[in-house]
């Protein structure tokens, strides 16, 4: 019986193989979500991280003279920028006491460096080389000097896996900054688009897009790109808005953590509202 | 056995070139799959049963490096290592793997990956299912399949006139 059993196995061994894998991979996909394979994956990122830290400044010396420019110039242009800031947000404090309106919360930039590029096209994220030893955790936006990147999703003790804004798992509150129209951001596969903006609403391509007060994760302000194209689709509601981002992804290199835990009082109170409205 | 720890080496060079410098290569946001490639030679060098264990742990190693769904890479490398061990013949590896058969080869493997690939990482999104599948594989695949003629020019210097 036995050797019958081993002919067999021998006569369609390759189709028992592609059997076996193939209930095996199907169960290791049931498995994503248990904390085990996610400490695992974790480490194994780190130690890649430490690999790709080592010989990541060879794409990086080509590009330097280029970054020195470019650094420069901005250097110059923030330094304005900066001092009329400096003015905005006093006059912003002086007349917010006046009115009575809450502070918002202060944030801590923990500078990054970029050291792997998963662009896997839908779902793209990116490895940093800061994580919980620098207090960066899951949920902590990130940022650069052109506006928003995306959001840590996964941090272990010295590097953080952030989602971009171009991946499918996505989502933000934003708004036009001009007509003040608030929609979702979020990533199609092919284009960054503003969902839920009504026909009838007033947006322009041109229009600057910012992060809106609606989000517990982003703080309002945040510039994420400008309104490339405007549609209007057939039997929708809605109209198609497509935005540039700020950011170029593709020359991403070094980024900011925004590092503060969100308003505990405001979450927990959103918390509660949605598990009470939940059946 | 010997060829199994080259074979182990290569896979975790090929995963560090994958992960590392291939972005700089990417053209429209489409990279090729290095380890894909070096899976249709295993396979053609191999065998079936080979090219399938093969397709399964290279894929798991995938995985445990990337943040898609865990077990993704390894079904759908799995599927491919045993698609392209059907174009195994012993008695003309080389010729195989020095002719544009390995380029149609890899690129039929690689369509096949793909479609497995973004069939199940795109399910519980939004995005147009179908068209997306169709859009990414076909062009992963041609750029897969395009790069795949290196290794082939190589092995047709090994193929006796």
């Amino acid at each position: 019986m036995l050797e019958r059993l081993y002919t067999l196995f021998l006569n369609f061994r390759e189709y028992v193989l592609l059997s076996a894998f193939v209930i095996a991979s199907f169960i290791l996909l049931s498995l994503n979500d248990k904390p085990q394979i996610k400490q695992l994956r974790a480490i194994l990122t780190v130690t890649l991280g430490v690999v790709q830290e080592q010989i990541a400044f060879i794409p990086r010396y080509v590009s330097l003279g280029a970054e020195n420019e470019i650094l420069r110039r901005t250097n110059i242009e923030l330094a304005d920028e900066a001092s009329q800031l400096r003015e905005a947000r006093l006059e912003n404090l002086r007349l917010r006491r006046l009115l009575g309106l809450k502070a918002r919360p202060g944030y801590r930039f923990v500078a990054a460096s970029v050291v792997n590029k998963n662009l896997t096209l839908l779902r793209n994220s990116i490895t940093l080389d800061v994580g919980e030893a620098d207090g960066v955790r899951a949920s902590m936006p990130v940022v650069t000097d052109a506006g928003l990147v995306g959001v840590v999703i996964a941090a272990s003790g010295t590097y953080a896996v952030v989602n971009i804004l171009l991946n499918v798992d996505f989502r933000a509150s934003a708004k036009i900054q001009r007509s003040r129209v608030d929609g979702i951001l979020a990533w199609d596969g092919s284009s960054l688009i503003l969902k839920n903006i009504a026909k009838t609403l007033d947006v322009r391509p041109g229009d600057v897009v910012m992060t809106s007060e609606y989000s517990s994760t982003f703080p309002a302000g945040i510039r994420v790109g400008l309104v490339d194209r405007v549609s209007e689709q057939e039997g929708s509601l809605f109209k198609h808005v497509v935005i540039a981002p700020g950011v170029d992804f593709v020359k991403l290199e070094e980024v900011f953590v925004m590092v503060a835990e969100p308003d505990p009082e405001r979450t927990a109170l959103e918390r509660n509202v949605e598990e009470f409205l939940t059946p | 056995m010997e060829h199994r720890l080259r074979g182990a080496l290569i896979v975790f060079v090929l995963l560090i070139v994958q992960t590392t410098f291939m972005p700089f290569l990417s053209v429209g946001g489409f990279l090729p799959d290095l380890l894909l490639i070096w899976l249709v030679i295993t396979a053609l060098r191999r065998g079936q049963g080979e090219a399938t264990v093969a397709g399964f742990l290279v894929g798991l190693a995938e995985d445990l490096l990337a943040t898609q769904l865990f077990g993704l890479a390894a079904l759908s490398k799995t599927v491919a290592g045993f698609f392209a061990g059907y174009f195994y013949n012993e008695n003309k590896t080389d010729q195989t793997l020095g002719s544009y058969q390995f380029m149609m080869i890899v690129g039929l493997s690689s369509l096949v990956h793909n479609f497995i690939f973004y069939t199940v990482f795109l399910q519980g999104s939004d995005v147009p299912l179908i068209q997306t599948v169709i859009y990414y594989s076909a062009a992963t695949t041609l750029y897969t399949g395009i790069l795949s003629a290196l290794p082939m020019f190589a092995f047709s210097r090994r193929v006796p006139a």
